[in-house]
């Protein structure tokens, strides 16, 4: 399991779910969460499974939950999903150069969430056309199934599982941030990649901890996109005027 | 629940679903026209850059512990800085992970 180019003689499935391993400890911690939420606002274990089966998308899960939860017009509940995802728009287009011919691949992309994009976007590259498929399935598949089978537990026990344990509950979430300094260590390598990502990175745990949490992805990235902006701009300095 | 509540979700579904896969389709259209030009396709400049800054966007929000103590944030830095360490030695995936979760978990557990 490297992050190097270097060849692995694992098959893509296998690759697949190991790559796909330290994503379980942020993805299920949070879908018990959200399991245990949605039974607190009325839901079934069986229609908060179906949420998390069908929609997919953590962050808007919660806010629809407690939308309808709270009696939000219907309307306002899905424009406000729809808006926590459009940030999806962007993933798939850059995945795409590395993509194999594959009718699947649309059909792949209910589980691109932003974990599988970070994974995807460092992995799929370095792998041989044959393997992207099967390595593709497999982590989302393993993600998917385990924030699925998450919400089931949390709505059915969630409860008693964070009350036993909440030092885990506390500790496993940090795979996550783990994973995403693994996946873009190789990116700084040069000054304005370097800038570039740590204003990203600082706007981005700023915002968080604000009222606009749930707007700081999309921001802290227009923040990194200008600051990619200024730092390549090509300097136009005026010529020295000639001496006659 | 509600027939109107299952509408509101099957719609939000079908519209995450479709902002994950219909740029995927306009995208790989885009490649495949430039394919069968016999030319070379490449993404705009901006999608190209977003990709690795949402990453970055990601990581920052996911640095904000769960528990915002201080205690929380040692731990936060101390399992950062051994991921990044690890990650210089051996250039993998699992290890460094496993390893800052473990520094994060033992830091956490002897400050709080």
């Amino acid at each position: 399991m490297t992050t190097s180019t270097k060849a692995v003689s694992r098959s893509g499935w296998q690759r697949g779910l190991l790559d796909a391993l330290p994503l379980l400890g942020g993805y299920i911690p949070v879908a018990i969460s959200f399991g245990l939420i949605a039974s607190q606002a009325g839901f079934s274990a069986l229609e908060a499974t179906l949420i998390s089966l069908f929609i997919y998308a953590g962050a808007s899960q919660f806010l629809l939950v407690a939308m309808v939860a709270s009696g939000a017009p219907l309307w306002l509940a899905v424009s406000m999903t729809m808006l926590v995802n459009v940030r999806h728009v962007v993933y798939a287009p850059n995945l795409v150069p590395h993509l194999s011919q594959s009718r699947a691949w649309p059909w792949l992309m209910h589980g691109l969430t932003d974990q599988i994009f970070a994974l995807a976007h460092t992995r799929l590259a370095q792998l041989e056309d044959s393997d992207k498929v099967s390595w593709y399935t497999a982590a989302s598949l393993l993600a998917w199934a385990s924030w699925v089978s998450g919400t089931t537990l949390g709505a059915i026990a969630g409860d008693t599982l964070t009350q036993q344990w909440p030092l885990m509950d506390a500790v496993m979430p940090f795979a996550l941030p783990a994973l995403f300094v693994v996946l873009l260590a190789p990116r700084f390598s040069d000054r304005l990649w370097f800038f570039t990502l740590s204003v990203t990175i600082l706007s981005a745990l700023l915002l968080a901890m604000t009222v606009v949490k749930n707007a700081a992805i999309p921001l802290a990235a227009l923040a990194g996109g200008l600051t990619f902006y200024l730092l390549n701009k090509p300097q136009h300095k005026p010529e020295p005027p000639h001496a006659n | 629940m509600q027939t109107e509540v299952w509408v509101a979700i099957t719609v939000a579904a079908i519209g995450t679903f479709a902002m994950r896969a219909v740029p995927l389709l306009w995208t790989q259209r885009h490649f495949n026209k430039h394919k069968a030009n016999n030319t070379q396709a490449q993404l705009p400049t901006w999608i190209g850059v977003l990709g690795p800054l949402m990453i970055a966007a990601m990581l920052g929000v996911s640095l904000l512990p769960k528990d915002a103590s201080v205690a929380g944030w040692v731990a936060t830095f101390m399992g950062s800085l051994m991921t990044i360490v690890v990650w210089r030695k051996t250039k993998t995936l699992g290890l460094p992970v496993l390893v800052g979760v473990l520094v994060f978990g033992v830091a956490y557990a002897v400050l709080v």
